[in-house]
């Protein structure tokens, strides 16, 4: 590319003067633009540091300057070169002198620039007006400087040679350098320097060697974590994934040859070599869903927009981006089914294999419907109730490094969540589950999301073993995470019909669900049962019918979501039960109290055992600590001056510790039921007590409370208990059902490891007895001078742990027959007590535990804008004994923040064609601190009978504030004769409910 | 090999430490932290600017580490979490948010600690308003961020009275 520029200016100065100071190039040098530096090669040739490049980002490149013609005093010409990027520039510019009448000189000047090379492709077409502008700036400093004494140019941006410049130096000779927009003034840099000051002083504050409270803080608040993108072993190749475009469309033609030509590109794996390579995933449900070929990459065709199509393995993960750049897909675009009752039309099947788009359908009914409804007081009608689809979004996204060694042992470092999607991984690489070592470190939230992250997790394995067993990584990216990396799903309520008695309780309820799970069952169709373990929420009502669907639509596939399928379906009753009372102007603490459940354990319509609580208990003290009285009159006052001001309950349960025999009712075939989970404790050669356990803790402190129970079992202080972080298949501390999931951990985990120490205990007893010649109830466990130690009572007599550990490991020969099938390595393998239920009549014990909550909200709505505001919040929770109670008021503020923001603000959202408008952080809007309102907080302690220590799993804390906050937002409509039918009310959906003019959807039949 | 990329020399002073790389100049300032000087405390949440877990103190000013260029930091000081611990003894900070329980799965919060510094360096004595608005740029999915401004609350305490 060749550019050519002229001008001519005057200036109050003999041409002389003029020439003299353009003929000098070290007079002349210092004028160009971004000018840094120069040194003199001889007396006509400089070479010139200059700043070079676009905006912030720019280099200092060398120039070598000649004035190769100098005709005092009329021209003087220069030539210059340099050299970048396998391109090349050369300059030339001329001046010519003229006198003026009046005295002065007139300057003409010609310049031209030639650019060959890679440059040109980089810079591209916008060269030219760069170039224009530096001569502008050039022209105008050697007015200046003629005009005035010469000054050297502060750094301004790019340099003359300009656009010339940019990347046209020698590579070698380039150094890049920060370029502000603006160059900070004196005054900035004294602030800087002061910020940094501040900091440093801040820094330099006394430290403390502190107990952190928690033992996973001890390297997470150092930054010290081992999170999976923290691991780089030698070698490493990087994953990504190209994802479809549309919602629905078929592959008609994938061209990698591109890509695989780029260089640093190790490998690509497309869905004909996946289909070569690997069996379909394995598939829960029954009937048709069994033929779904669910595959780690699309191969015919593509049904959810974020569908993996394409892998790319290379050095690095910008080259392997680049590569997707590379790849060419032709599609045909399919028409989409996004709407749930579309989809149960089958009017078109994503997975044309099975013909049908539903994944469910079942009826669950209890009691004497015909009867309740016979008999009611007042039948109460809604036609449409709306849960939305929004995911809990974990910061740290899903991730892995896999190396498939050439012997055939795969290593799969990830942050998965359970051993279940090992039960998928290894069928579909067809390996045993043997080969597959299976670890985990810090995991940086889940919340049930990471459970469906197995694809991605073969596609690392798979690409290892292409490339030789080198580690392949593959780290997420935020849109493809909001693409498809766990959304909970939708859930509509059709015709739903409740019957009152003339007090309003609610005698009988009927209703059809149907569930969206997006494109692919995955984890489902567990979600079409797992909401029955809360079928009648924390209502007495016990005739009831649900028909259940669930179907596929093309949408990202969802996964379990904390609070899954329970939350929405509470989320129904919830609105059940308040749209009632606000029709039938019954209050809504009163209508709770007609309705709650009176003693515990009860026994549910579909044979669930609820374990303990008091919920009329815990509505006096969530009213007291929210100061129900003073709100209610502060409502009066804002309902007078016309403000919506509104007061919601919820009531939630938080049901843990599954009975898989659950998923029976889904797939009679289904090898599950029960529950179990291990772990163990054993001693170390050198005696210290090691704990691991099956779980896949991502924040919710396991290792902290297992040593805080084993501690209790051998009488050490839990400093003493190292508890293995993470999991790790090798520690053979897990079963089939391990993991972290449904609330079950303070129950499954820790009655493992509880078991574990007893058995633990048991051993050394019997040594002890033995190496101190004494009986077991008079043994004492605790620690001595020596540490952990086993002693007599009243006497000195003690043997610690090491010389116990040396008895079985080092030092048997002493040892009697009776003691040699001891081996100081307890595993133990908690079974809750629970039956296979009745897979006819959908009737059976599903959960050992429930958790309690209650949750008031009070909001105020602007009635211009319809945004919300929470003016106050109240929690009380009841999750059984406390183990440790900093942790479960974390886990109550983290599920409140989450139901918070689904109710708010986040939603995951898509357009008439399927496109995901949700795709980033920014459009889904996560709550941040900004939006979470200060909780007040209080806890009561119903122990449950059917755990060892009383407690109760809480963590995924049934989503209270959706109920809460719908219920105030139900209050604050008094009298607008509207109902809140959706689960997610941002300002728009509020806006729609007020001004759209939908109907309001509910009659109310009184006889 | 891939065809050799020009490179860019970054300059940067890390906690306290001087140090150079030659980079693409196309790397992230928190690729930089990460990749290079393998300071593997600062997380990446979002790469888009949203979830602040990248956030490092460049020259005093708390920065989304993802939104910069590394060559953008060249000449600057910069701070990350792992400046906090000195010889196995913690920073009132740190010890803060472990007292209150301003953690869990710990991913957010090296980038607390940068935003909490930044913040408590201007305002020795915030209030929760304050810190409202000086952590509004940093996402945490599992704490609700109550015991996240009870944290840095505490640490102010702290700090002031050994200060
Ligand atoms: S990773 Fe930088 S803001 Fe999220
Ligand atoms: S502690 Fe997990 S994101 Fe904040």
């Amino acid at each position: 590319m060749d550019m050519q520029f002229s001008g001519e200016f005057s200036v109050a100065r003999s041409k002389e003067e003029v020439f003299a100071m353009l003929a000098d190039p070290q007079q002349f040098a210092p004028l160009l633009p971004g000018y840094h530096s120069m040194e003199m090669k001889d007396a006509r040739t400089a070479k010139i540091r200059a700043r070079v490049g676009i905006g912030r980002i720019g280099g200092l490149a060398t120039t070598e300057l000649s004035l190769v013609e100098a005709q005092a005093p009329h021209r003087a010409r220069y030539t210059g070169r340099g050299k970048l990027m396998q391109g090349v520039y050369r300059m030339h510019t001329a001046f010519d002198l003229h006198d003026t009448t009046d005295g002065g000189a007139r300057i003409s000047w010609q310049g031209k620039a030639e650019l060959t090379g890679k440059i040109l492709s980089l810079a591209g077409g916008g060269i030219r007006g760069y170039a224009e502008k530096q001569i502008t700036r050039l022209i105008a400093s050697l007015e200046t400087a003629l005009s005035s004494a010469p000054e050297p140019e502060p750094a301004a941006p790019g340099g003359w040679l300009g656009r010339a410049l940019y990347g046209l130096s020698d590579v070698s000779a380039t150094e890049a350098r920060i370029e502000p927009q603006v160059a900070p003034t004196p005054d900035l840099q004294a602030q800087r320097a002061a910020a940094n000051q501040r900091i440093q002083a801040l820094l330099e504050a006394p430290r403390a060697q502190v107990k952190p409270a928690r033992r996973e803080d001890e390297r997470l608040i150092k930054g010290k974590g081992l999170f999976v993108d923290d691991y780089s072993p030698a070698g490493l190749l990087h994953l990504s994934v190209l994802r479809a475009p549309y919602a629905h469309a078929r592959i008609v033609n994938i061209d990698v040859s591109k890509a695989q030509a780029l260089p640093g590109v190790a490998c690509t794996l497309t869905g004909k070599e996946i289909m070569e390579l690997t069996d379909p995933f394995i598939q829960i449900g029954a009937g048709a869903t069994q033929q779904i070929t669910d595959y780690a990459l699309a191969t015919d065709k593509v049904i959810y927009q974020g569908d993996p199509v394409v892998a790319v393995v290379a050095e690095s993960v910008a080259i392997a981006e680049d590569a997707l750049q590379l790849v060419d897909v032709e599609y045909e675009p399919l028409e989409v089914v996004l709407d749930a009752e579309d989809a149960l039309t089958d009017r078109v099947a994503l997975h044309e294999e099975t013909g049908t788009n539903t994944i469910f359908s079942g009826v669950y009914e209890y009691g004497d419907l015909e009867q309740a409804f016979a008999d009611a007081a007042h039948i109460v009608k809604i036609d449409r109730l709306e849960f939305h689809r929004f995911g809990s979004t974990a910061l740290e996204p899903s991730a892995c490094v896999a190396t498939w060694d050439p012997r055939g042992e795969i290593d799969l470092f990830a942050n998965t969540i359970m051993t279940v999607p090992l039960a998928f991984l290894a069928p579909a690489l067809r390996v045993r589950m043997d080969q597959i070592r299976l670890r985990t470190h810090d995991i940086g939230g889940s919340f049930g999301n990471k459970i469906t992250n197995y694809p991605y997790l073969t596609l690392c394995c798979l690409a290892s073993r292409k490339m030789n067993g080198a580690p392949v990584k593959w780290i997420e990216t935020r849109t493809g995470q909001m693409l498809t990396g766990g959304h909970g799903s939708e859930r509509i309520y059709l015709d739903t019909e409740v019957a009152l008695d003339r007090n309003g309780v609610i005698t009988g309820l009927r209703s059809k669900h149907i569930d969206d799970i997006g494109a692919y069952p995955r984890y489902e169709p567990l979600g079409s049962v797992i909401w029955s373990q809360v079928l009648p929420a924390t209502y007495k009502l016990r005739n009831i019918r649900i028909d259940f669907n669930q179907v596929v639509t093309n949408k990202g596939p969802s996964a379990p979501n904390r609070g899954y399928s329970r939350l929405p379906h509470i989320w129904f009753m919830e609105r059940v039960v308040d749209i009632c009372g606000h029709e039938l102007g019954i209050p809504a603490d009163q209508m709770r109290l007609n309705n709650y459940i009176g003693e515990f354990p009860y026994e549910t319509p579909n044979g669930c055992v609820y374990d303990s609580g008091d919920l009329p208990a815990m509505l006096a003290k969530a009213k007291e600590l929210v100061g129900w009285d003073a709100w209610q009159k502060k409502q009066a006052e804002a309902r007078g001056e016309g403000r919506l001001l509104g007061i919601g309950i919820g009531t939630t349960l938080d049901s843990g510790t599954n009975n898989w025999g659950q998923a029976r009712y889904v797939n009679p075939q289904a090898p599950f039921s029960g529950n179990s989970t291990a772990a163990t404790v054993k001693l170390d050669l050198d005696g210290t007590v090691v704990v691991s356990l099956g779980t896949f803790p991502q924040g919710q402190g396991h290792e902290t409370t297992a040593a805080q129970v084993v501690g209790k079992v051998l009488g050490l202080p839990p400093e003493l208990v190292q508890v293995k972080t993470g999991f790790d298949s090798l520690n053979d501390s897990h079963t089939g059902q391990s993991g972290t999931y449904a609330s079950q951990f303070v129950v499954t985990g820790l009655s493992a490891a509880h078991g574990a120490a007893l058995k633990l205990k048991a051993e050394l007893t019997k040594l002890a007895c033995f190496g101190l010649d004494a009986a077991a109830e008079d043994l004492e466990f605790g620690v001595g001078d020596m540490g952990p130690q086993v002693s007599v009572r009243g006497t000195e007599q003690a043997l610690n742990y090491w010389m116990l550990a040396n008895f079985i490991n080092s030092n048997s020969a002493s040892l009697p027959d009776e003691l040699r099938d001891l081996s100081l390595h307890a595993r133990h393998v908690y079974m809750p007590p629970f039956k296979v239920p009745d897979v006819e009549k959908k009737i059976g014990n599903l959960t050992l535990t429930y958790a309690l909550q209650l949750h008031i909200c009070v909001i105020e709505v602007n009635p211009d804008t319809f945004q919300t505001k929470i003016l106050d919040y109240a929690i009380v929770d009841d999750c059984g004994t406390v183990i440790n109670p900093m942790i479960v008021e974390g886990q109550v503020h983290g599920a409140a923040a989450h139901g918070i923001g689904a109710a708010l603000l986040e939603e995951i959202a898509y357009d008439r064609e399927g496109n995901a408008i949700s795709g980033s952080f920014t459009d889904y809007a996560p709550i941040t601190i900004n939006a979470m309102p200060e909780l007040k907080c209080a806890n009561r302690q119903s122990p449950s009978p059917f755990t060892f220590h009383g407690a109760k799993g809480m963590g995924e804390g049934g989503g209270g504030p959706l109920h809460s906050v719908c219920a105030a937002l139900q209050d604050a409509l008094h009298g607008q004769d509207l109902i809140i039918r959706h689960s997610h009310n941002s300002p728009m959906v509020m806006f729609d409910r007020f001004a759209g003019g939908t109907e309001k959807g509910v009659t109310v039949e009184s006889r | 090999m891939p065809e050799t990329l020009p490179t860019a020399a970054v300059r940067v002073t890390v906690n306290g430490k001087p140090c150079e790389r030659q980079v693409e100049p196309r790397q992230l300032l928190v690729e930089f932290i990460r990749e290079e000087l393998r300071l593997t405390g600062t997380h990446i949440g979002c790469d888009t600017s949203f979830c602040g877990a990248c956030t490092v103190l460049l020259d005093g000013a708390p920065v989304k580490s993802c939104t910069l260029l590394a060559v953008q930091a060249d000449g600057a000081e910069l701070t990350t979490v792992e400046a906090l611990e000195q010889d196995g003894q913690v920073h009132p900070l740190q010890q803060a948010f472990s007292e209150q329980h301003g953690l869990q799965c710990g991913y957010c919060t090296p980038g607390m600690f940068m935003s909490s510094l930044a913040l408590l360096a201007e305002h020795p004595e915030p209030s929760p308003q304050d810190i409202r608005k000086a952590l509004s740029g940093n996402l945490c999915r599992c704490t609700g961020y109550q015991n996240i401004i009870k944290s840095v609350q505490t640490a102010a305490t702290l700090l002031r009275q050994e200060g």
